[in-house]
């Protein structure tokens, strides 16, 4: 167990340090004016010009600018946003937080709907209850999330009027406590449906092969012979064992939540971290960019390397080797 | 004496059982045409080679066929007087929870849950949650079966125990019912020499105390004539020969069943290193 | 099964081409026979239609603004209008072109770049295929429309920009499923009779494992498609994508400010991207199950 945890790290930190890297080259490449790449669409004094050359190291050779990138990013240090006037790891810990809110409340959803399903086309012995869940998640797959979140809005909240539109709460909030809570779970009910919509149809479907591949194991048979109800076996001995690639999918799922947030947040201006990212994209803000990619990058790699080892330590032919 | 009970009628009567399988593109005949009878408290033998059906035979007479596709299914089973095939899930499950049939496996680690504790399995076999007079008789059924300090294997893990322990477990496991009826496939193909010699005198002590019939399965006549009376002897699908367990070791009238006799022979007379020769994977 | 074409790899000789055609012929006609796969079919080819026929049938210009704008949908505009006058209906048809252009050459793109590296890093085995695979990881870390905005950001967003970002973005799965491919065929004594008969290594990677790799590789090329359909229209609506072109989900940025008042401007480019994206969806499905019967036919459930 301890030399899969070594080797795991081992080949992480590399790859951070390739990713940034590699972003850092692209960075480099950009044609034009390096200071204006840097800073977007914000006029450049001359002094302030000179500054941001020193600090950035736009001088110097590649590999000294990536050494004090690096340093930077030890220190902390993201960058800052010329147009935000902040540094960019303030922004980026402003925001972060909602967008892993909205990926939690999509969870909510996802996951023991995911589960449901998988379970049910898996267990089922009528092929077409099979086939109808299958062809569902197919369809649910391939719908744009970001259609599928204007939809929401359309039918539910413009339509019938029971949600907001977008936003995380209303402009001005008196309520406290049990009403705080419950007006925010009205903003962010729809977000959190599409989100689900997002990741739940991968949650289904891993779900279904888990279960298939536990109903032919021995103790399944055994469970039968004993004369378990299909109920009980599916609680006692179905959920329990399947459970562990949910796991798994679903932690991955975590860290590249950005990847489905920077639609939906555009969709319901939900104020996260993907919204964020796409304002300072429109805006060429590329620090930003830069360092929101970068925080992204680190935040897969960390989860990835957590799930990992969970799912090593949850597993028990690794556990017990 | 021939399959009767005390009343005259068969525990267990299966007439013409024929079981095709669908694999691949092709037909596997499975079970082809059997009849077979066990007589309340009877012990019966089955003995062929790997492939002969045999493991196919039971699970289908107790209706735990995997999810294998069926080109041909046909033949009555009836246990005391109700045809399995035909009654309903409820019923079917009641005749497995209480003084119906159970049956235990080759492989005792595939077939226990691995993230479940061993007591726990049993006790699903028994009924409620969790309740002190269940966790008592889990002892005491795993003392039955011969498993040394109950108390503190009911909390292990299938993987933290050897292989005979796995069996024992599995035998409490189907005793809990109180069966009329026990099948064990190849009970002990997959386990040491000595513990081999164990577990049989286990079963055989477990058939003479609670008088239960048994099926007992294995390639090894040599393991049939420790515990069964009678002995039905098959080949690629079919029954090619059937009678008290002397009378077929003394005098085989088939020439198949004159090779097993032949071979269970050598293999008993040979030491210790002729061991399992067919460890039947998958029938 | 009866009425199915056999699917082996075609015997010896003709070349590469009239292999793949046979494939692909007999490959479509068992499509027919899986409900996915003809569905997915009859939809591409419908949106094959709509994008070479467009200027046929977009009743009128894309970007012309003559009429009302934010009109409903009616018998003069079938969609509606968007808030420029601008015809849906019509920008749906030419929408098509930009959205089949990308999903099939951002595929193909990932597919001869990933395809490549895989290819190399399944036959020579040892360091290249270390490196290459490390690559292929790191490129896989960060999510696909990440990727895409930070070469958006970088470098503009013009078609072919766009196209380069999202190959970027897709290549190592095309890559991985190659490389598997190949470790599993080189093995083969189809190879070894080749090495032995002293073909040139080139030859053995091209004309001896290539044509037993590619089924699988089609499904992924498939998926591929959807997913750069996905990416261009996701950037359409971020307002982010190539404004010479007409993109549905360019349609879909302007509906989102309007949406309170002008439903159609989201309902029907919308219906149209997820058309194209379960089309593609359901053909690679269709696929799959041809490429692997077993699973298809097997008998699922649990069992009293």
């Amino acid at each position: 167990m301890l030399r899969f945890v070594f080797f795991r790290l081992l080949h992480a930190i590399p790859l951070l340090i390739a990713v940034v890297f590699v972003i850092l080259l692209m960075l480099q490449l950009i044609p034009g004016d390096p200071v204006q790449a840097m800073v977007g669409d914000f006029p450049v004094s001359p002094d302030f010009r000179a500054a941001i050359t020193k600090q950035y190291h736009l001088d110097d050779p590649f590999l000294v600018r990536v050494y004090s990138y690096f340093v930077n990013l030890l220190h902390g240090d993201f960058g800052y946003s010329y147009q935000f006037q902040r540094p960019v790891l303030d922004l980026i810990v402003e925001t972060a937080p909602r967008t892993i809110v909205l990926t939690l409340a999509g969870f909510l959803v996802a996951i023991p709907l995911g589960v449901a399903i998988g379970v049910i086309s898996g267990t089922t012995r009528n092929k077409r209850v099979d086939r109808f869940w299958t062809s569902a998640t197919l369809i649910a797959y391939a719908i744009p999330t970001f259609w599928f979140g204007q939809l929401l809005v359309l039918v539910l909240a413009v339509h019938f009027g029971w949600f907001p539109t977008q936003g995380m709460g209303p402009l001005v909030s008196r309520a406290h406590g049990l009403s705080w809570l419950l007006e925010r779970a009205h903003y962010i009910a729809l977000p959190a449906l599409a989100f689900a919509a997002y990741e739940g149809p991968r949650f289904a479907r891993i779900m279904r092969v888990s279960v298939t591949d536990t109903l032919g194991q021995g103790y399944i048979i055994t469970a039968r012979a004993k004369g378990l109800t299909r109920w009980a076996i599916i609680r006692g001995h179905v959920l329990r064992n399947s459970s562990l690639p949910l796991v798994t999918v679903v932690g991955y799922a975590l860290g590249s939540a950005l990847g489905g947030a920077v639609l939906l947040e555009t969709v319901f201006t939900w104020p996260g971290l993907g919204l964020l990212l796409v304002q300072a994209v429109r805006v060429r803000d590329n620090m930003t960019v830069v360092g929101i990619v970068i925080f992204a990058a680190l935040a897969i790699i960390v989860i990835n390397l957590l799930v990992d080892l969970l799912y090593a330590a949850l597993d028990p032919r690794i556990r017990n080797s | 004496m021939s399959a009767a009970s005390v009343d005259g009628a068969p525990l267990l009567d299966v007439r013409n059982l024929v079981v095709h399988l669908r694999v691949g593109g092709a037909v596997v005949r499975a079970v082809d045409g059997v009849d077979f009878s066990v007589g309340e408290g009877e012990s019966i033998g089955v003995v062929g080679e790997s492939g002969s059906g045999k493991s196919t035979l039971v699970r289908a007479i107790l209706q735990l066929l995997p999810n294998v596709e069926l080109a041909a299914s046909q033949g009555e089973v009836n246990f005391r007087g109700i045809d399995l095939a035909n009654i309903s899930g409820p019923a079917l499950r009641r005749l497995r929870r209480d003084h119906g049939f159970s049956m235990i496996f080759q492989d005792p680690l595939g077939y226990l849950n691995p993230t479940k504790r061993v007591g726990a399995q049993v006790a699903e076999a028994i009924g409620e949650k969790n309740s002190t007079p269940v966790v008592d008789r889990v002892q005491r059924l795993f003392a039955e079966a011969g498993l040394p300090s109950p108390s503190q294997v009911v909390r292990r893990y299938p993987h933290e125990l050897s292989g005979g322990m796995r069996q024992r477990v599995m035998i409490a496991m189907a005793l809990a019912s109180e069966p009329a009826l026990l099948v064990a496939d190849e009970p002990t193909t997959a386990l040491d020499a000595t513990v081999q010699l164990q577990v049989l005198e286990t079963l055989r002590r477990l058939h003479r105390d609670r008088k239960m019939a048994m099926v007992i399965i294995s390639h090894d006549l040599g393991v049939i004539a420790e515990l069964c009376d009678r002995v039905y002897v098959m080949r690629a699908g079919k029954i090619v020969e059937s009678g008290e367990i002397l009378e077929v070791f003394e005098s085989p009238k088939h020439a198949y069943t004159a090779q097993l006799v032949a071979l269970s022979k050598r293999r008993n007379a040979a030491p210790a290193s002729s061991d399992a020769i067919e460890h039947g994977a998958g029938q | 099964m009866n009425g199915m074409a056999t699917l082996e790899p075609p015997s010896a000789d003709p070349g590469l081409l009239v292999r793949a055609w046979r494939y692909l012929r007999a490959a479509i006609g068992n499509l027919a026979h899986t409900r996915h796969g003809a569905v997915g079919c009859v939809i591409l080819l419908l949106l094959a239609f709509v994008a070479v026929f467009a200027p046929s049938i977009a009743p009128y210009a894309p970007l012309q603004q003559a009429q009302a704008s934010l009109a409903p949908p009616s018998l003069e505009n079938f969609f509606g209008t968007d808030n420029l006058g601008r015809d849906i209906f019509s920008l749906v048809i030419y929408g098509t072109r930009t959205s089949l252009a990308i999903g099939l050459g951002a595929a193909f793109g990932a597919l001869i770049l990933g395809g490549t590296v895989g290819m190399l890093a399944g036959y020579f085995r040892g360091a290249v295929e270390s490196i290459l695979m490390r690559v292929a990881e790191l490129f896989q870390t960060l999510p696909v429309i990440v990727v895409v905005l930070l070469t958006v950001a970088l470098f503009g967003s013009s078609f072919w920009l766009l196209l380069a970002a999202v190959v970027l973005a897709i290549w190592p799965v095309e890559a991985r499923l190659v490389y598997s491919q190949y470790i599993k065929l080189r093995g083969m004594d189809f190879v070894a009779a080749a090495k032995v008969a002293d073909l040139s290594t080139a030859h053995i990677m091209l004309r001896e494992i290539l044509p037993s790799a590619i089924p699988p590789v089609i499904v992924q090329v498939a998926l591929d498609a959807s997913v750069a359909i996905l990416i261009e229209a996701g950037l359409g609506f971020l307002g982010l994508s190539d404004p010479n072109m007409v993109s549905w989900g360019q349609i879909l940025h302007v509906a989102q400010d309007y949406m309170t008042v002008a439903w159609w401007t989201s309902l029907f480019p919308g219906a149209a991207i997820c058309l194209a994206v379960v089309g593609l969806n359901l053909f690679a499905d269709g696929l799959s199950e041809i490429a692997d019967p077993r699973l298809a036919g097997r008998m699922g459930g649990l069992q009293p």
